[in-house]
């Protein structure tokens, strides 16, 4: 049973990219709701605007026109700092090429959402308890043994599940996956999704995850699928989709 | 913290960087070798000038000079004001002149200059004389020793006997009275003079293959050699001469003193110039130079109103030599300081290709919440990180270097060939050097300041990179 009021919501999206004389309009009215709780697959082809639409979602942009809710409040018109602060503390994201920064340990870039949060006093105080938070995660995706290894010393999938860690160290309401599979092989994929599916149904985390890999989806609460700009309005679109790509 | 982290992690990972690092550090490196030359040579010079100089001058502006200098020193050792500040005072007389002398191959040479007429014990007091004198820094006399006198007396009566024999008188008629007996020849012994060490010497190398290439100084006219002045009288301008003999010499390791100067007593000086008491100057001694100087000259000058006399501290006696060394030391800091302003073009570019290949981890920040600002403060705390490491290995290699410069200048000169520092130009056997705290911190300031000035344009391009165009950057 789905709460009445979405945890995200996003209302008539516009989005187009300007090239020079070149216009791609890629989001054209877009609605979505995110209830809290909820894992959601985003399908849709390349350049469907999938991308866009978790970027929107996570304040790394700004919708031309429409507005993204957050628990009822709008935030896409926030000043920077609101912005950066529920970048930081309330939406976690994931990407297809992990995106880890090459000049830190597991560690360190588990840490580094922390870090951005805590001024440098505040971390001295309080380096323990935190530095216990980013262990216990690395424990939990498996890397407990490759705490001090940079990201070239690591594999697809173990790059991705430290992503995971750092993604969640600062216990974040909603995830963002980008293709969180997109990079790695059918097993190391499917283990990926397990977990995301185990931390949504364990910690009750909203994930919003987009993705080609129609494998994957069925693990998850709903699927939405991205045509031509909107959201797909017919609520089988899953399936119909699934149908479609299937008999490609 | 985030941000510390990133620049030292940049610091260690980027070797790009160092590039950044060695220019600061050449650049503060050559600065402070550089200062620290300057201003030993500014510091030495300043210490012998002013060693050789009283406090406060009053002087006349012409070789005629004024008279009564005992009057006006009472009149100022009456002053209330003037009295108690007053250390000690002497006159003395200053005018051109010729000085002729022998080499020792009996060839006779004549040079300018510059007689000065002092009383010995009062210009020892003023202070800059006998503490330059080579032969009687404790007792400053212009009398001959004893074993001078001998010797001079010797040398003249050995000169005598060598002159031509007089024929003797024709014998008068025995009724014509008997003539008078010859004159006796009195021997007058000189006045003494003390010469400048450079009139009285020349300096040799010790040897060419001696590995310190010291020189040394040989002497050419000794402590009871004779010397002849010539100069003008006071107010009908003519020529006068007189013969000295060397007692002692001035070396105040000021080449422009010590190949100019010569002594003599000043009772003596007035005598051949014909001009009674009259002196060009009345130098002054203060107990407080610091405190009461600029006082005291007012005061001096209030004191001979309607005289054409010139009072002036010994700063601004030297203000346009003192004030040139200032002027090269601040023109060249501005071209040196350009060395690290390249090293700053240095850290733009480096800075800029650095933020390019970030572009990426950039946009991953900020997805992760890191503000503009905080992006910012990385690339400008990796400027100032690389403007202090470089800034403090700079000072550590400036530091060396100036504390060894003449063990690095006999270095370059072996490799060379040639003489780095020409020890007969400058009159100092060590290349001086002054290390100033003051010096150190406003280099290494500068150095960092530019770092990080030249750090902002590619840290504010970071900061205003777009997100999403930072994460999608190929």
């Amino acid at each position: 049973m789905m709460e009445a009021n979405p945890l995200v919501c996003a209302v008539n999206l516009h989005k187009t990219y300007r090239r020079n004389a070149d216009r791609v309009e890629v989001l054209r009215g877009l609605d979505l709701e995110v209830h809290e709780g909820e894992f959601i697959s985003v399908l849709g082809a390349s350049g469907s605007g999938k991308s866009t639409l978790l970027h929107l979602l996570g304040t790394l942009d700004r919708p031309d026109e429409g507005a993204i809710q957050f628990k009822g409040r709008r935030i896409d018109n926030l000043p920077s700092q609101e912005r950066d602060r529920l970048r930081n503390q309330t939406f976690g994201f994931i990407f297809q090429f992990y995106h880890l920064l090459p000049e830190l340990n597991t560690v360190e870039n588990t840490l580094l959402p922390q870090m951005i949060a805590h001024g440098a006093w505040s971390w001295w105080w309080n380096r323990g308890e935190i530095r216990k938070r980013a262990l216990e995660l690395l424990d939990r995706v498996g890397l407990s043994h490759r705490l001090k290894h940079r990201p070239r010393e690591l594999s697809g999938g173990e790059m991705q599940r430290a992503a995971i860690a750092r993604a969640l160290v600062n216990r974040p309401r909603v995830l963002l996956a980008d293709e969180p599979t997109g990079n790695l092989d059918s097993a190391n994929g499917q283990h990926i999704i397990r977990l995301l599916r185990e931390l949504n149904r364990q910690e009750g985390l909203t994930i919003v995850m987009v993705t080609h890999n129609l494998d994957l989806v069925a693990d998850t609460d709903r699927v939405v699928r991205l045509v031509e700009g909107r959201i797909e309005a017919d609520p089988n679109a899953a399936a119909a989709f699934d149908t479609a790509m299937a008999s490609k | 913290m985030y941000k510390l982290l990133l620049c030292w992690r940049y610091l260690k990972t980027r070797y790009l960087a160092m590039a950044c690092i060695v220019s600061v550090m050449l650049g503060v490196a050559t600065l402070i070798v550089v200062n620290s030359v300057m201003s030993g040579f500014s510091t030495k010079l300043r210490e012998r000038l002013r060693a050789m100089q009283s406090d406060v001058s009053i002087e006349s502006f012409g070789m005629e000079g004024f008279a009564d200098p005992h009057g006006k020193m009472e009149k100022i050792r009456q002053d209330p004001f003037l009295g108690p500040r007053v250390e000690a005072m002497t006159a003395t007389m200053e005018v051109f002149a010729m000085l002729q002398y022998s080499w020792p191959n009996g060839e006779r040479v004549s040079r300018p200059v510059k007689l000065v007429g002092v009383n010995a014990d009062e210009r020892a007091e003023t202070g800059g004389f006998s503490e330059f004198l080579v032969l009687h820094k404790d007792n400053p006399s212009f009398a001959l020793p004893e074993n001078l006198r001998k010797r001079f007396l010797a040398d003249e009566e050995r000169f005598l006997k060598q002159l031509a024999p007089v024929e003797p008188p024709k014998l008068l008629p025995p009724d014509e009275l008997p003539s008078p007996a010859p004159p006796q020849v009195e021997i007058k012994i000189p006045e003494g003079i003390i010469l400048g060490n450079l009139i009285a010497s020349i300096r040799r190398k010790t040897s060419e293959d001696h590995p310190d290439k010291k020189r040394e100084e040989v002497y050419f006219l000794n402590p009871g050699d004779t010397v002849v002045l010539f100069t003008v009288s006071g107010a009908k301008m003519k020529p006068v001469d007189a013969r000295f003999v060397v007692v002692d010499y001035f070396k105040s390791e000021m080449s422009e003193y010590d190949s100019n100067f010569v002594f003599v007593p000043l009772p003596y000086l007035q005598h051949l110039r014909t001009m009674g008491d009259r002196v060009t100057s009345i130098h002054v001694k203060l107990k407080d130079y610091r405190t009461d100087a600029r006082q005291v000259v007012d005061a001096l000058e209030h004191l001979f109103p309607g005289e054409m006399l010139r009072v002036q501290t010994w700063e601004q006696k030297q203000g346009p030599l003192l004030a040139a060394i200032d002027i090269e030391k601040g023109i060249l800091n501005v071209l040196l300081f350009l060395i690290i302003a390249v090293a700053g073009f240095g850290i733009l570019a480096i800075f800029s290709m650095i933020v390019a290949e970030k572009t990426r981890d950039i946009g991953v920040l900020k997805a992760l919440g890191a503000s503009n600002g905080g992006v910012m403060k990385i690339f400008l705390g990796y400027g100032l990180l690389l403007g202090i490491v470089g800034a403090s290995f700079g000072t550590i290699l400036g530091v060396l270097i100036s504390d060894n410069i003449n063990a690095v200048e006999k270095f370059l000169s072996n490799i060379t060939g040639g003489d780095i520092f020409n020890r007969d130009l400058y009159y100092f056997d060590k290349i001086p050097t002054n290390l100033e705290i003051s010096m150190l911190v406003s280099v290494n300031l500068g150095a960092i300041g530019i770092a990080v000035v030249f750090s902002i344009l590619p840290a504010l391009r970071a900061a205003l990179l777009h997100p999403v165009r930072a994460l999608r950057y190929e």
